[in-house]
């Protein structure tokens, strides 16, 4: 190819690229050859598989079977536990992580000295190497070694006459509900600081002269906080929800670390299960149906909570 | 000592260079001790028979677990490093974690490409449609070595498609270990020999020292390894040896109510927590009077707690009411191969390996620290002999003979599908964790011993039925 023939076909490219259309089909098709290839065929492999008799020997999807994999994991024990726990642990999460990022975040916007500190300190769990948080939790909730046991116990709290007593320990992960609640205690430390980027982001975009005003005017902290910033951070408190469900919904790591769905299956969660189901004990159709179960209704809400957000940024 | 003659004419290099790693490797073994330099010069496996090399440019992969007995990993790797310069292979050992060897098989047999060989832990009877028949490398094996451990035959081979799945060179042995000191003040010098001992006695020692009884009920394999034990030596089992359900009996029930009573009187909640560490932790920093667990805690306890290694006890399991005895196997040694492994030189490589390491297994015994068990009694006599390593320990065994009730064990031990074959619904039974999730159901007062069999006898048919109707499971 001639260098005139060079100049001109790019000549051509820079020509097309000058058109919108043109330019924001080459810009967005990065984005939606990864979500075709990573998301969307996985996704329909995992319904064809939960339809099939597939098994980890033969992933091949030959036979179809209907809905006897939905079927058939709705009678297990372990399936109704752990569909119950993954919407306790997801709310409790995000309730959590809508709490905490709000107050996060008004510390956060302030000046005050060593705030860049705070800030790096802040988003450490998030950079933190999962093994690593694995190794630090399961040390702190130990049965016998837990440094929050000893000073439960030096402080009187703890053993013997003691309100929380007589054992010197609490077993954290050996008593369904304290299970469930160190599960939710490390996903928020875990999720905390996503949340708290997306929020802060929101919440530095509201205009100080508005926030000013409000405070000559004789509006008090909570009165601000509640007319104010929180109207105007619906639209990302939503999208942090949003994202802080999806992640907390589908995440395994964390139940498998602590509990591994225990004590018996009383602190099972559906990707835990899915994959105990599918891959450990060899089931793949019924792993898939495992992990499906809850799509229409995660669909549904993201639908909803993305048309509301849409609607109130408008507004 | 040994059956096997050291090669010298022919292979003076590769033994020397043998004899060299075997003396770096074994570091503080004593010299009497050592097994014979692997010897590489079979050509001839019952009906099959190998080339001394194979062409070049041939290679074999094997995926395997971490060890938990680190210098085994380190004699592998040059041993198979050995044997590929033997044969002219290019051999490459993948170590993964135990808990990932299901999920890189799986998606090996997805992707239709991966290792050659993958050494699972437990019988992978699920993956039987995606693995090789090894049929023709048990039956040379057979006839090489004769008779092989029953708890192998039961972890390799499916009655159901007639086919052996993979070759189990291995398997290791699940006794109770005990604290000496605790026992003895309780007034059990010997420790205890029974179910009904390890009540009282544990009772006895958690009132006094606050020390409990520390066999698990948590979603882990440790966990599901003692429920088994706990209700074959009560009577009861999951299965018969055709394939049919046979737990909701009155023996499960009875054991299952044993357990609740342990729980009551000698444990603590931490058990339901537990990973497949924890008991070995446990143990070793001085709080349980009693684990069931195979001898590398005691390896570990060794080097990092020598007082509690000296302290401790073992037993070969516990007698049940009726005087049966009956424990798991904590691990077997099962290689597999791939149905995607198409290249019939690396398909005859691999299945050399295989019967090589066999013919060698002193040294895996070895180096395991009599970790592994071999799946042929035959090929490790020093093992099983009055003169031999497990009544003189060269790991330092205080007293030497410690480990010596080792050599009955394969008298008291059973396997996953006892007292029938291991098969798909047996392996998704114990890997979905029903049984440790019964006991802990019972024992946290959330259902009474017969509700709790019942509704799990329930989920243990449903998935009997599902794989019986795939043809994987007799009986019905």
């Amino acid at each position: 190819m001639s260098a005139a023939a060079q100049g001109g076909w790019f000549a051509r490219a820079g020509d097309a690229l000058e058109r919108p259309r043109v330019l924001g089909t080459v810009m967005l098709a990065p984005a939606v050859l990864y979500i075709v290839a990573f998301v969307a065929v996985p996704f329909c492999i995992a319904i064809a598989l939960s339809f099939s008799d597939a098994t980890v020997g033969d992933p091949t999807i030959s036979s179809f079977v209907g809905l006897e994999n939905f079927r058939a994991v709705m009678q297990q024990e372990a399936f109704m536990s752990a569909l119950r726990n993954s919407i306790i642990v997801t709310v409790a999460t995000v309730v959590g992580i809508v709490v905490l990022a709000t107050i996060a975040v008004e510390i956060l916007a302030r000046e005050f000295p060593g705030r860049r500190l705070v800030q790096v300190l802040f988003m450490l769990p998030w950079a933190m190497p999962v093994a690593l948080a694995a190794i630090t939790w399961l040390w702190l909730l130990d049965s016998q070694f837990s440094p929050i046991d000893w000073l439960l116990v030096q402080l009187g709290l703890l053993g013997p006459g003691t309100p929380l007593g007589p054992a010197k320990h609490l077993y954290y992960l050996g008593r369904e509900w304290l299970g469930l609640g160190s599960v939710v205690f490390v996903d928020i430390w875990r999720t905390l600081p996503l949340a708290t980027i997306i929020v802060l982001a929101g919440r530095l975009s509201i205009p100080r002269e508005r926030l000013e005003q409000a405070q000559i005017d004789g509006a008090g902290f909570f009165r601000v906080l509640l007319r104010i910033i929180i109207p105007a951070l619906a639209p990302v408190l939503i999208v942090a929800i949003l994202f802080t469900a999806l992640l907390v919904i589908g995440e395994m790591s964390t139940v498998a670390l602590l509990t591994r769905g225990g004590p018996g299956h009383s602190g099972q969660i559906l990707p835990y299960w899915a994959y105990l189901k599918g891959i450990e004990s060899g089931d793949l159709a019924q792993g898939a149906a495992v992990s499906l179960f809850l799509f229409p209704v995660l669909a549904a809400a993201a639908i909803v909570a993305l048309r509301f957000a849409a609607r109130l940024h408008r507004d | 000592m040994s059956n096997y003659p050291r090669e010298s004419a022919s292979f003076p290099r590769r033994c020397a260079t043998a004899l060299l790693a075997a003396c770096l490797v074994t570091g503080t073994a004593w010299a009497a001790g050592e097994p014979p330099a692997p010897d590489f010069s079979k050509t001839q496996y019952g009906d099959m028979s190998f080339p001394e090399q194979f062409p070049d440019g041939t290679s074999i992969s094997i995926t395997q677990w971490s060890h938990f007995v680190p210098r085994y990993d380190q004699w592998f790797k040059q041993y198979a490093q050995e044997w590929g310069d033997a044969h002219n292979v290019d051999v490459t050992v993948n170590f993964i974690n135990i808990a990932d060897l299901a999920s890189t098989l799986s998606a090996s047999i997805s992707a239709g490409e991966g290792a050659t060989l993958f050494e699972m832990v437990a019988p992978p009877t699920a993956f039987i449609d995606g693995l090789k028949p090894l049929n023709d490398v048990n039956k040379a094996a057979a006839t090489e070595f004769g008779e092989r451990a029953g708890t192998c035959e039961r972890s390799s081979y499916l009655p159901a498609k007639d086919m052996w799945y993979g070759f189990c060179h291995g398997w290791v042995p699940d006794p109770g270990d005990y604290r000496r000191s605790l026992w003895k003040d309780a007034g059990y010098p010997d420790g205890p020999q029974t179910y009904a001992d390890l009540l009282e006695g544990g009772g006895k020692i958690f009132q006094k020292t606050g020390t409990p009884v520390a066999v698990g009920m948590s979603p882990e394999i440790d966990s599901e390894f003692y429920a088994r034990a706990l209700i074959w030596s009560f009577g009861g089992s999951i299965q018969d040896e055709n394939g049919n359900v046979t737990f909701d009996s009155p023996e499960v029930v009875e054991a299952v109510k044993f357990q609740k009573q342990l729980f009551e009187n000698a444990m603590t909640p931490e058990v339901f927590a537990w990973n497949a560490a924890s008991n070995n932790q446990t143990f070793i920093g001085g709080s349980a009077s009693y684990i069931q667990n195979s001898i590398s805690f005691y390896r570990s306890a060794q080097e990092s707690s020598p007082d509690v290694a000296a302290d401790t006890g073992f037993r070969p399991g516990l007698k049940g009411p009726r005087g049966d005895v009956k424990m798991p196997a904590h691990v077997w040694f099962i290689h597999t191969m791939p149905e995607y492994v198409t290249d019939e030189t690396k398909i005859q490589a691999a299945k050399k390996f295989m019967l090589d390491l066999e013919h060698n297994y002193p040294s895996a015994s070895y180096y395991s620290k009599f970790y592994n068990f071999p799946a042929f009694t035959s090929q490790v006599p020093q093992l099983f002999g009055d003169d031999s390593w497990l009544n003189d320990d060269p790991w330092g065994a205080e007293p030497p003979d410690k480990l010596g009730l080792l050599k009955t064990a394969e008298d008291w031990t059973a396997w996953l599908g006892y007292p029938g074959y291991a098969n798909p619904a047996v392996s998704e039974v114990y890997q979905s964790h029903l049984i440790s999730s019964m006991m802990a159901d019972v024992a946290r007062g959330v259902k009474t011993p017969e509700q709790a069999v019942e509704d799990t006898a329930g989920e243990i048919r449903a998935i009997f039925e599902k794989w019986r109707e795939r043809g994987y499971v007799g009986g019905g």
